[in-house]
């Protein structure tokens, strides 16, 4: 049977419910139970929405004996000492088993360019850290540059959406640090042209569960008309080299 | 029926009438669409097992609703009964008349409106008029892209003075939380609005809770095929925490005596 691994998924009581949507861990473990999602990256909504550290804390003390969620942390640049400078963070973030970050320059109102994250992107880069960001945090013309910007860090755009086909490709053509998070990439046949033309390695399976549904993610990827091997690197094998790269 | 191992095994949904009331062909200028053509929409409905779908050209709710009307019609008459069709007005054209679309037999099943792409014209206005007289006369499913609240809202209105015909409110309002509560208020005061399950942005949970608001029997099975893959809203209905007769109701059942399959 096909394994699962979840680029995307958070946890944590949030701002937006709608309706009827999972609410809880046990909700998100159930619904990964279901369908046989092994394994998922998790943020904490309390970081992603308010407060970055007190949101990573809480990932730590709500994960604790979990193995079934990878950590990630929300990160931002350090102004004003507001946030921890690299040599601070890293540290950080092995002791507390953190394998990947997720930038929201959208929610966090900060830049994306050099002068803003230029040294913790290079921190990052230096530990293999991937960093992970949704697509409407920015747009299509930053998403770019900040592959161009920061060609030896992983970027995992993660809720790209169908109607996004004429942006991602570009990008793919010239960014190869850029990877495709598959949550809302329900373009019709998607999957079997995106492996054609750019191969399976660049696209990651992610649910952002419980904005999205991960039933209809598991479908899309079981239903794809692509190899077993392609399907396997979507559906984990992608996110878990990304993941075993890291060396904090 | 062990709907799961059917999802793992990429089988096709044999045994079970799937009908998507929910469709196009043709290329859209908003994004690519990926195998855009009626081959490719019938090679999907086979690999998931999927009856029939009804289909609107995306060109007759833009550009020339005369060439994609007849491009409509034209795959329907390629694939009889895989391929049904909607066939739209421009309320623009005074010259737009739908009649003779229904009046040989074909495939052609009912009217596609979409609100936003007519200049955001009310769905009440006037020059909507004939068409909704035409689809009140013949019983004909209207289907709506319903996803902003003055579209539902309008449609409430169409639908209580026109009782006769059927009206879908594409997307079941699911966008903002006021635009969902205004399409479970249509179910609840017209008897002939129905919901479909066509939604990018679904959740886990959402089947579950629009059949809990609205009863099952008034949602319907849609995809936006090829638009959406519709492995996608397939897959999660299929394995959401709905029984059996409610998934099959929601799948085919209720679409097959609105669009008398």
């Amino acid at each position: 049977m096909l394994r699962f691994v979840d680029a995307q998924c958070t946890i944590g009581r949030r701002k937006e419910y709608r309706e009827g949507s999972l609410k809880t861990t046990a909700d998100i473990l159930e619904m990964m139970d279901r369908c046989h999602i092994e394994k998922a990256i998790a943020v904490h909504s309390v970081a992603l929405e308010d407060d970055v550290m007190q949101g990573n804390r809480m990932l730590v003390e709500e994960t604790e004996g979990n193995s079934r969620f990878l950590r990630q942390w929300s990160v931002i640049p350090s102004t004003f000492g507001e946030f921890l400078e690299p040599e601070e963070l890293l540290p950080e973030m092995k002791k507390n088993q953190i394998s990947s970050v997720r930038l929201s320059p959208n929610i966090y109102h900060h830049s994306l360019r050099p002068y803003a994250i230029g040294k913790l992107m290079h921190a990052l880069a230096e530990c293999h850290v991937p960093v992970f960001m949704d697509a409407w945090q920015s747009d299509w013309d930053s998403i770019y540059q900040l592959c161009q910007d920061y060609p030896d860090n992983s970027i995992v755009i993660t809720t790209s959406g169908y109607e996004y086909q004429r942006q991602i490709a570009p990008i793919l053509e010239t960014c190869p640090n850029f990877f495709v998070g598959m949550n809302r990439y329900v373009v019709h046949d998607g999957i079997r042209l995106f492996c054609k033309e750019y191969g399976a390695e660049r696209l990651v399976f992610e649910t952002a569960m419980p904005y999205y549904s991960a039933a209809a993610g598991v479908a899309l990827v079981h239903y794809a008309e692509v190899s077993e091997e392609e399907k396997e690197l979507i559906a984990f094998g992608n996110v878990m080299r990304l993941i075993s790269e890291v060396n904090l | 029926m062990n709907w799961e191992e059917y999802v793992i095994n990429a089988r096709p949904f044999d045994g079970v009438f799937i009908f998507d009331v929910h469709g196009h062909i043709g290329n859209y200028h908003y994004s690519q669409v990926v195998d855009s053509d009626a081959a490719s929409v019938v090679h999907t409905l086979d690999k998931l097992g999927v009856d029939g779908i009804c289909v609107s050209n995306m060109m007759q709710l833009s550009s020339d609703w005369k060439l994609g009307n007849d491009m409509t019609r034209a795959a329907t008459e390629k694939y009889p009964n895989r391929i049904y069709g909607y066939v739209s007005p421009n309320p623009f054209y005074e010259d737009c008349d739908l009649r003779p679309y229904f009046a040989q037999k074909s495939g052609i099943r009912g009217i596609k409106i979409h609100g936003c792409l007519d200049r955001e014209m009310p769905l009440d206005d006037v020059r909507y008029e004939r068409t909704y007289e035409l689809s009140n006369e013949l019983h004909l499913p209207v289907l709506y892209h319903a996803w902003e609240t003055w579209e539902v809202k309008c449609a409430i209105n169409v639908a209580k003075r026109y009782p006769d015909a059927v009206f879908i409110l594409g997307h079941s309002g699911f966008r903002e939380y006021d635009t969902k509560l205004a399409a479970i208020e249509g179910c609840r005061q017209c008897e002939n609005i129905y919901l479909d399950t066509a939604v990018s942005g679904i959740y886990d949970g959402a089947f579950e809770w629009i059949v809990s608001k609205v009863g099952v029997d008034r949602v319907v099975y849609g995809s936006d095929l090829a638009f959406f893959d519709c492995c996608h809203t397939l897959g999660q209905l299929v394995t959401c925490k709905l029984s059996d007769d409610d998934k099959e109701k929601i799948l085919g059942l209720n679409a097959r005596a609105l669009f008398r399959l």
